[in-house]
């Protein structure tokens, strides 16, 4: 175990204790069964995956369920991707475990731990990996814990879209992230009333294509 | 949802999760997504979040179609989110937001 790991990703554990607790009481009122919304933060391990699959399961298809989650991951393949030359320098075991856990918080610290030496690269990324992984299932286990004692007044549905709503705007740092924002939200409400909520998923696309074109128009005119 | 369908779709979405976080680092080895794939990649999260945002609040099972105080709760939830840069003081404030909306709405 690594200390530093410990010392440098605790603050960026302390901001995801809130969405762990969202994404535990939305599991409580989810049509999934309880147990399956929980084994989402052990097999799955991804907040606004987790989120989307507890909120849409049982409201919208099984195959609209597993898109929206999938295409909310695929942002993956580019920390893992920039993470491969680093990785290549590792023993297997860890090539092929170690990616399990290389959600948002951890991609971040790795990126700028790419210059240790391949031992203490691995040390450190396993301490953050199991710190991140063992603490997100204690804090979604609380936050199921807490669901079912408070009052449904309170309206906590609105909860998970609230956080998106932070999710997206903490995202928007240029211009071709909002225009994704905007087609992709746009497109969702024009396909509302499309049967088994796919009204998401052409969102969705709408919206990462939009936001590549919105890229390249960007790179041409030198934005970064 | 049943426990049948439940399991499938942990699966496939751990699978495939798994596949993101994982295929590149096992197949690349350095080297690079080609460009196209890199700038579509680069804004999933705003597209699908607030597809996601549109959808869930549209369909909520409390009332149909979006409420006045649902709007205003989204609306303080950004801005707080842009101010702070924090998402506890987002949803905390959306939350309010929403209460006092509802109570006047």
């Amino acid at each position: 175990m690594d200390r530093r790991a410990f010392r440098e990703g605790f603050p960026l554990f302390v901001p995801a204790i809130p969405f762990g607790l969202v994404i535990g009481v939305a599991a409580m009122t989810s049509q999934m069964p309880a147990a399956g919304g929980w084994l989402t933060s052990v097999v799955i391990f991804g907040g606004a995956s987790q989120l989307a699959t507890v909120t849409l399961a049982g409201t919208a298809s099984i195959w609209a369920v597993m898109l929206a989650a999938l295409v909310i991951n695929s942002r993956h393949l580019m920390y893992s991707a920039a993470l491969s030359s680093t990785f290549s320098r590792q023993p297997r075991w860890f090539a092929v475990l170690g990616p399990f856990v290389l959600i948002d918080q951890v991609f971040a610290l790795m990126a700028t731990k790419t210059h240790l030496e391949p031992t203490e690269f691995r040390r450190y990324y396993i301490t953050v990996g199991l710190f991140f992984y063992l603490t997100w299932i204690l804090v979604v286990s609380v936050g199921m814990m807490l669901g079912p004692v408070i009052p449904v007044s309170w309206r906590l549905d609105v909860a998970p879209a609230l956080m998106f709503t932070g999710l997206v705007v903490l995202a928007i740092d240029r211009s071709p992230a909002l225009v994704a924002a905007i087609v992709g939200g746009s497109v969702a409400y024009l396909g509302i009333n499309l049967p088994e909520r796919l009204g998401i998923v052409a969102g969705a696309v709408a919206g990462v294509a939009a936001g590549g074109v919105a890229e390249m128009i960007a790179m041409r005119r030198g934005e970064r | 949802m049943n426990i049948m369908e439940t399991v499938l779709v942990l699966g496939v979405i751990a699978i495939g999760t798994y596949v993101a976080r994982a295929v590149p680092i096992l197949m690349l080895a350095g080297r690079v997504l080609p460009v196209p794939v890199q700038l579509a990649l680069r804004n999933v999260g705003p597209a699908v979040l607030s597809a996601l945002i549109v959808v869930s609040i549209s369909t909520s099972s409390f009332s149909p179609g979006i409420q006045v105080a649902e709007v205003v709760a989204l609306v303080v939830a950004g801005i707080v989110a842009r101010w702070r840069r924090n998402l506890i003081w987002a949803t905390g404030a959306g939350l309010v937001a929403l209460w006092i909306g509802l109570w006047l709405f």
